[in-house]
């Protein structure tokens, strides 16, 4: 018997059969103040989500499941350092990681002197590298720096540093992570090997992914140095929870950076796996994006659940998905840095929620984890919002956006500037008139074209779900609130959904199968108890 | 004539005491740091070869005076000098003002100092409206006569000159300036006459073409020792064509100096700046600070990347020799890497510890030490970065004596391989000697 037998989860259910399942939009809106009392705001944060099909009632039956489900003591939980991550017996402290020794208990705080022990080294490995004083084996500056790394290992950093694309660096960073070698062959064409440092970052330092583009390196660099100490001890540096494995593999101590087993690879960028992005932006940068994240735990440790962000965006998720069965999210960031932040939130999101077993481990009779996909938005207009607008099933959708451009002064007035702070605009612009498209449908239509869009292949039907977060400006700070928020609220939905969102078993049997699959490839014969196809697929590879 | 020369730098002290030197009357006007009071007892703020007693007889004698008063200077002057560092630029439009508002006859200013291009004829326009604004009819001239003197033999450079550039729209400005230059340019006629465009263009093509070869020449080198190739006899075969020459044909690391660099640099941003190409100018400087670190390359790789607790022994620290300049000097980069490494470094130079010292400040990591053969004690390596005379035929059996691992860096290439090796040296130079 699961939650979606509970009190709180029927009178739900009631309330959506008794009207608010099919209420529209635009008759909510005809209360003019809804978004004052659907917004809420966090220093540069800020989430407006009155255009979501909710009334004061419905958050309140939803907070009152939140309750039911000891959301607070789990919150507790989570950010002390007890096992959430019951099936792996661990915790899961990435809270822990940016808490800057401040604000922690129980393990959370145990952990807080090896924490700052790390970010010390890497600010020693960061300094050395921005100032140029780490040198490759001919003694030239290191210029490139490769970080190898998939999953966890790769969006993070990727999605950050790309974001924070206007803070001009020392370093030029490349990310390499697709098991196939096309991107490594490509990037290094491109690169020398006395100027090129490479990062590899795996929590297991086992990832057959990493360690196959990792030798590719290695034969590269071999084509100059002949020295294997000076190879090692120059042009490569290890990131992982597994200091024996890098050593065996000939990474030195010295560089070597650690982060733990409760850390899980999606939740790892605040950890030694964040270097790239302390090597782009400077370990204050990288502290400031930890202060964000903190800022942001804080407030979902202390704030009433009423006034939480991550706690009403889960719980409007849940609605959305469980009572209105809106199985679909769309993240649509309104500025091209936030590139990789669809694919970031897609891992976050899907490998935490996509379950079906609670932790009972029964089999959930209630659908969990929407597919989630995105892309930023201006571009999105011109491909997918077709079906947002006229689809036949609904998406419920999250537009992010800058509030504002830092990237230059804002007394400046030069034509580049002007430009910028035009297309910015525009963007906004786009941004803010989509979801009111999607919410209204036919009603936004003025009154005088009202007569142009008579037709039935011009309707909108609108009524579509949406959140807007505006973020001040991108930067680290509000990038690492806007991460933990969307962390947080993960997890929230895990605890009403009665999931473990901190392990990621689905993807282990791939693994497995893949291994036997390659000595399939490699061997003929060993294909021939496989099913027809996959053996047809052979076949047609195997040499 | 009577000439007021604004500006106490080098070139401008050296321009002042030569024309009070042939006659003419000069008021000289700092317009940085210096004080009059200073300069007319001597105290200069480049320490030039001879150049103090020309600025102490020419005082003496009662044709150089010194001061601070601007409108005396203009009052005086029939030929108003401009000789400022690139920087000060924003001084230099400063006094033009002043001229404009208070000159009350003919204007005929000569600019020495590498401002941008197109200045002259700025500073021409400057003081002709605000003559017209006056209600002053008078002719106005503004010129361009770049400097190509040298630290080190300034007093010759400017008074025995290759060749005077003189860039100079009115006859009338050219032949007072002619008259002016007589003096320097009575064996042959020097003076080339050309647009002020021209002129100040001339002055960054020198100095992007010097460092264009020094940059070829060093990438020549530092591959030559690939190929088992001496670059010094390299060098004999190419300075000995009559289209190529021997000057700024020698290998080394790199050039530096306050305003070399910096003029190419302008010159690439003037380029960049109006949307052209200077690939290879960018190229060019990009070289050359890599090649500052040429010989801690060397031993970074000799000691198999470990320097840390070495201690390696500089010979020289300034731009080049007789200077006691260290701006953008490949002693600076090679000495923070070496520090950076870990490395003790032990330095000498003749006469730039001072400014060293100054730059450096309360950084641990450099001693600095007063006598050549102290920096060697028990030293793992010598790197020369200086060619200072005095190093190049020190006493060989005194330095194996002193130091702990006889390993010579030789970024001047001023020692002859063979000869090292007779002493006992492992000896890299560049382009010449091992290869490492």
């Amino acid at each position: 018997m699961g939650v979606e037998t509970s009190s709180a989860w029927q009178a739900l259910q009631l309330h959506s059969d008794s009207g608010m399942g099919s209420v529209h939009l635009s008759k909510l809106f005809q209360d003019a103040s809804r978004q004052e009392n659907y917004s809420l705001e966090l220093s540069d944060v800020y989430v407006d989500f009155s255009k979501n099909r909710i009334t004061q009632e419905t958050l309140q039956l939803l907070i009152d499941l939140a309750e039911q489900q000891k959301l607070p003591k789990e919150i507790h939980r989570l950010m002390t350092g007890e096992h959430v991550n019951d099936t792996e017996d661990r915790a899961a402290l990435h809270t822990a990681l940016r808490a800057l020794g401040k604000d922690v208990s129980g393990y959370a705080e145990v952990v807080q002197p090896e924490v700052e022990q790390v970010l010390q080294e890497m600010a020693v490995l960061t300094e050395k590298i921005r100032s140029g004083h780490w040198r490759g084996y001919s003694g030239k500056p290191i210029t490139d720096v490769v970080n190898i790394g998939v999953g966890g290992s790769d969006l993070g950093p990727l999605m950050i540093t790309h974001s924070l694309q206007t803070i001009s660096s020392p370093i030029n960073l490349h990310f390499i992570s697709s098991i196939d070698g096309t991107q490594t062959s490509n990037l290094l064409r491109g690169l020398k090997q006395e100027t090129t440092l490479f990062i590899l970052a795996s929590k297991s330092f086992t990832t057959i992914d990493t360690l196959s583009n990792a030798e590719t390196a290695m034969d590269w660099l071999k084509e100059c140095i002949k020295d294997e100490h000076i190879m090692f001890s120059q042009h490569f540096i290890g990131v992982s929870t597994k200091p024996d494995k890098m050593t065996e593999w000939g990474i030195p101590p010295d560089n070597q950076l650690l982060f733990w087993d409760w850390v899980g690879g999606r939740y790892s960028l605040w950890s030694s796996i964040g270097f790239p992005i302390a090597l782009k932006i400077g370990m204050d940068g990288f502290r400031e994006l930890l202060q964000g994240a903190h800022e942001m735990d804080q407030h979902f440790a202390t704030a009433d659940l009423q006034k939480n962000i991550p706690v009403i965006l889960a719980l409007i998720d849940i609605w959305n998905i469980n009572f209105l069965n809106i199985h679909d999210k769309a993240i649509l960031p309104y500025d091209a840095r936030l590139r990789y932040l669809p694919a970031y939130l897609e891992q976050l999101v899907m490998e935490s929620n996509g379950k079906s077993v609670a932790r009972s481990g029964e089999a959930v009779p209630y659908k969990t984890c929407p597919v989630l996909w995105g892309e930023v938005g201006p571009n999105a207009q011109h491909a997918f919002y077709q079906l947002l607008h006229q689809g036949t099933q609904a998406v419920m959708c999250d537009f992010i956006a800058p509030v504002e451009r830092d990237d230059f002064d804002a007394d400046s007035h030069t034509e580049r500037d002007e430009s910028l702070r035009h297309q910015h605009e525009l963007a906004l612009a786009n941004c803010f008139a989509q979801s009111r498209v999607l919410m209204l449908g036919d009603d936004a239509i003025p009154q005088a074209l009202k007569a142009s869009f008579d037709s039935p292949f011009k309707h909108y039907s609108g009524n579509q779900p949406s959140n807007t977060i505006l973020i001040r400006t991108i930067s680290a700070k509000t990038l690492g609130m806007l991460i933990a928020m969307y962390e947080h609220k993960t997890f929230v939905e895990s605890v009403v959904w009665e999931i473990n969102p901190f392990d990621q078993w689905g993807v282990e049997l791939g693994k497995l199968i893949a291994k036997e699959t390659y000595s399939a490839i490699k061997d003929k014969p060993l294909a021939d108890s496989f099913d027809s196809s996959t053996k047809g697929l052979i076949d047609r590879v195997a040499k | 004539m009577r000439i007021t020369v604004f500006g106490c730098e080098l070139s401008g002290l050296v321009t002042a005491g030569s024309l009070a030197h042939t006659g003419n009357e000069v008021i000289a006007i700092p317009v940085g740091m210096a004080k009059a009071e200073d300069l007319r007892q001597g105290i200069l703020p480049r320490d030039e070869p001879g150049l103090n007693q020309l600025i102490i007889s020419q005082v003496k004698e009662g044709r150089l005076t010194f001061s601070h008063d601007w409108s005396e200077g203009i009052q005086h002057g029939e030929i108003y000098i401009l000789s400022m560092p690139s920087w000060r630029a924003d001084k230099a439009e400063l006094v033009v003002e002043s001229i404009g508002q208070s000159a009350s006859r003919d204007v005929l200013i000569v600019n020495q100092s590498t401002f941008p291009i197109g200045t002259a004829d700025r500073f021409e326009a400057a003081v002709k409206l605000a003559f017209s604004q006056r209600g002053l009819v008078a002719k106005v001239a503004v010129a361009s006569m770049p400097e190509f003197i040298s630290e080190g033999s300034a007093i010759s450079d400017f008074s025995k000159p290759s060749r005077v550039v003189l860039g100079c729209e009115s006859e009338e400005a050219i032949a007072m300036i002619r008259d002016l230059m007589r003096p320097f340019n009575h064996v042959t006629d020097q003076v080339k006459i050309m647009s002020t465009r021209a002129a100040e263009y001339t002055k960054y093509a020198v100095n992007a073409l010097l460092a264009t070869r020094i940059s070829l020449v060093n990438e020549l080198a530092n591959n030559a020792e690939h190929f088992n190739i001496d670059i010094e006899e390299v060098r004999q075969g190419l300075g000995s064509d009559s289209r190529i020459g021997f000057s700024y044909l020698f290998p080394g690391c790199g050039f530096g100096g306050p305003s070399f660099a910096a003029d190419v640099q302008s010159l690439v941003g003037t380029f960049q700046s109006k949307g052209y190409d200077a690939d290879l100018l960018k190229a060019v400087l990009q070289n050359n600070e890599t090649q500052k670190e040429v010989m801690f390359r060397k031993a970074w790789r000799f000691f198999k990347n470990d320097l840390k607790g070495l201690k390696i022994a500089i010979w020289g620290l300034s731009f080049k020799p007789n200077t006691a300049t260290v701006d953008n000097a490949p002693s600076v980069k090679t000495i923070e890497a070496l520090v950076a490494q870990g490395a003790e470094v032990i330095a000498y130079d003749p006469k730039a510890n001072d400014a060293f010292k100054e730059y450096w400040g309360h950084k641990a990591g450099v001693t600095l030490v007063s006598e050549m053969y102290e920096a060697l004690e028990q030293a793992d390596a010598l790197m020369i970065l200086t060619e200072w005379r005095r190093f190049w035929s020190p006493d060989y059996a005194r330095m194996f004596e002193l130091m702990k691992r006889p390993v010579i860096f030789d970024g001047r290439n001023i020692y002859e391989h063979d000869v090292l090796v007779h002493h006992g040296f492992r000896h890299f130079g560049v382009g010449r000697g091992e290869v490492v």
